[in-house]
């Protein structure tokens, strides 16, 4: 008896394990095989995406796969930003990536050096279903130049927005002030402001955005292409800096810290002027009192240009998919990019249309109408730019989160603090090029 | 059967009791330890390849040098020593108080067992509030006694004094229960025969409650060390995914995490690892050297 329960107890472990492993290879092999021609190839596509642009994406996606019988994009959200970039690096040393996913451009000279993504050259130049020239000159040119590292096209851009300056109304009229033409008036409001307890300029946690947008006002990117010039402690950046902190420690401007976005400080009229996303229109409509009066503009020039710095996530194809998915995602990927859709993404979400067309429909043009906050990001467009890629970037921005840290919360001087950083990211450059 | 002989045969019916929990174990804690330890001599290393071209030490020197390094073993430390004597005497406290009440008190171990069920974050989200400068719970507490407004989670100087007071409050909870169990498995008699000798209340606890209480004292402190050493998940929720102003709250599993997932660099976050695992290792055998001589079972 007791021996007959000891043998039982052993094929029952053992046809556990056999039957762990049958459902793994099992796994395997269903999302190996072809599907019959009839059905459509199925084209997966990871996202970041929540709440409401989660249900935005969602409705696109539909339309798409209603619009075609050949493909099927299956869209699985996986959670943020954050942890959408730690699923791929799983994923991609699991062997299990998904056709197509949402990531930042910034990502793309690692992801192509370790031969993850596929340059879309192939498919946006060449073939029967490529980009023409007029759709590739009706695409803002910031967001082409960003999709591009070293003469290929790896990325598209998809969920875009732009820095942009919120102003409130209601303290402009109170003390006698006019919407800035430029930083320097934002500067000088905020020395009338500050006898009245009221800041000109808040930041969000970090100022980098709008540091990187003075810098090459004033003359330079901070990183120049793919990482050949660094610019951090040269004179026109240092400038830029000085700028921003001049104001901090003048007491005329304020970093958000702790609650990360200036949104809150904004609505409870602590600041005349807040520099920040578009993206954060939304939230700033939930959020600021019915009574308040404020509205968003393209930030003021400096040194007589104007910049403003584009935010966001691209789209990119990874090598391990299939030919045919390869094409699915493409078309997918292009149907994105369409006039008609991505004016539908901007409306639905507030990010920017990709097109210059997209602006100009009478549809998007009556949404603006409407929705007036969203004029402002529009209008900053053709002054995008977004900062030029290399390997190493995200460690070299951590850096720059870190130095602009040090100067706010450890009175670190911008020159040490900056120089800092031009050397540890030269060294960054230089040990990713080994 | 307790005395039998072991034979083959025993032991291998042995080893089938314990292949579910070793497989799991063997899968999901000794592989990727062993693991780690390879890879932090890893120094030329295609991560998605799984091609080592180059093997050595240069992962453990450049960890010597890393200022940032130093600072996260100087933070582990901090918080270690901040965190777990704390919440041994809070919790041995809490639990001394609730054995005397017998009224609500299955109500208060609720109370104090929230925190260590609640998700980290929201407990974040909630402290987050909590040390807000502006309009804080803390800082207005504190006006009352005319302390001004401190700048808890932007101020290099109070940011791990924040972190430290969140964690010992959340690790209250689960102590307070093991040293409840523990008073009540203290023999009656014992107190009983103490009484007849003449001892007052502090002598009782003294000579009965805190000797008798020694086993799980250790095993608080024990797993208190391990769990501190290892912190990283109320920093990232408490500090919006940084590591506190000016890095003051950067430890050395945050160091970690930063250099997997940010800077891409396996080797050195698997050296890291292996740091932190001989200063556990080091610490815990110190504690159970110590608790030969002091634990009384």
């Amino acid at each position: 008896m007791k021996k007959k329960s000891w043998q039982r107890a052993l094929l029952t472990v053992a046809s556990l394990g056999l039957a762990l492993t049958l459902a793994a290879c099992g796994n395997k092999s269903a999302s190996d095989s072809k599907a019959n021609s009839n059905e459509p190839v199925k084209i997966s596509f990871w996202n970041g995406m929540n709440g409401p642009y989660q249900k935005a994406l969602k409705k696109i996606i539909n339309d798409f796969n209603s619009s075609q019988s050949k493909y099927k994009v299956v869209s699985t959200a996986q959670g943020d930003y954050t942890a959408l970039q730690q699923k791929i690096m799983a994923a991609a040393k699991s062997n299990s990536l998904p056709v197509i996913s949402q990531t930042t451009y910034t990502t793309v000279p690692d992801y192509s050096k370790n031969n993850l993504i596929e340059p879309l050259d192939n498919y946006m130049l060449k073939g029967d279903n490529k980009l023409s020239s007029a759709d590739l000159k009706d695409i803002y040119p910031s967001f082409l130049s960003s999709s591009k590292y070293q003469g290929k096209y790896y990325s598209i851009p998809f969920s875009k927005s732009v820095r942009v300056l919120y102003y409130n109304q209601d303290i402009l009229d109170k003390y006698n002030l006019k919407k800035p033409a430029t930083w320097e008036d934002i500067a000088k409001d905020g020395e009338v402001l500050k006898s009245h307890g009221i800041y000109g300029m808040g930041f969000d946690k970090s100022w980098d955005m709008e540091f990187e947008g003075l810098a090459r006002q004033a003359g330079n990117p901070l990183v120049g292409v793919d990482g050949k010039q660094v610019n951090l402690d040269s004179a026109d950046t240092l400038k830029a800096a000085n700028f921003i902190m001049d104001m901090v420690k003048d007491g005329t401007a304020k970093t958000a810290g702790e609650d990360f976005y200036w949104t809150q400080a904004f609505t409870q009229g602590k600041s005349a002027f807040y520099a920040g996303s578009s993206a954060g229109v939304t939230q700033m409509v939930a959020q600021a009192p019915k009574s308040l009066h404020w509205g968003t503009m393209p930030l003021p020039s400096y040194n007589g240009k104007k910049a403003t710095e584009i935010a966001g996530n691209d789209i990119v194809m990874f090598k391990s998919a299939s030919a045919e998915q390869k094409k699915g995602a493409w078309a997918f990927m292009k149907y994105l990019m369409s006039t008609k859709e991505t004016a539908k993404w901007a409306k639905a979400t507030g990010y920017v249309p990709l097109r210059k067309s997209a602006t100009k429909t009478a549809d998007f043009k009556d949404y603006l109408k409407k929705n007036t906050y969203n004029q402002a990001a529009v209008d900053s467009l053709p002054n995008g730019f977004q900062s030029n890629a290399f390997l190493g970037f995200s460690e070299y921005r951590t850096k720059l989160l870190e130095a602009v840290d040090a100067m706010l919360t450890k009175n670190e001087p911008v020159k040490k603090a900056l120089t800092n950083l031009q050397t540890e990211t030269e060294k960054i450059i230089k040990d990713n090029q080994q | 059967m307790l005395n039998a002989k072991p034979t083959i045969k025993s032991t291998l019916k042995a080893l089938l009791y314990l292949l579910p929990m070793l497989v799991i174990s063997i899968t999901f804690s000794i592989y990727p330890i062993i693991k780690s330890f390879i890879m932090s001599f890893y120094t030329k290393y295609d991560f998605f390849n799984d091609i080592v071209s180059a093997y050595g030490f240069d992962n453990f020197k450049f960890l010597f040098s890393d200022p940032d390094f130093h600072i996260a073993i100087k933070n582990t430390l901090i918080f270690v020593v901040g965190v777990v004597p704390l919440t041994v005497i809070l919790s041995l406290v809490i639990a001394l108080l609730l054995n005397r009440i017998k009224w609500l008190s299955g109500f208060f171990r609720t109370v104090y067992f929230l925190p260590f069920v609640t998700s980290t974050v929201a407990i974040a989200q909630v402290w987050h509030w909590i040390y807000n400068s502006d309009y804080g719970l803390l800082n207005y507490f504190l006006s009352l006694f005319g302390v001004s407004a401190v700048s808890w989670l932007e101020s290099p100087k109070y940011a791990m004094l924040a972190l430290i007071i969140m964690s010992v409050w959340k690790n209250l909870g689960f102590n307070i229960i093991l040293f409840l169990v523990g008073l009540n498995n203290i023999n009656e008699r014992y107190y009983q025969a103490a009484e007849i000798d003449g001892a007052n209340a502090w002598h009782q606890f003294t000579n009965v409650t805190i000797p008798l209480l020694s086993p799980i004292t250790f095993l608080v402190s024990v797993n208190g060390v391990i769990g501190s050493f290892k912190v990283f998940d109320q920093i990232f929720a408490l500090f919006n995914g940084t590591p506190g102003p000016s890095k003051s709250a950067l430890t050395i599993v945050y160091y970690l995490y930063q250099k997997f997932y940010t800077e891409w660099k396996y080797g050195i976050a698997a050296a890291s690892g292996v740091v932190l695992f001989f200063m556990i290792l080091l610490v815990t055998v110190f504690q159970l050297w110590y608790s030969k001589h002091h634990v009384h079972y």
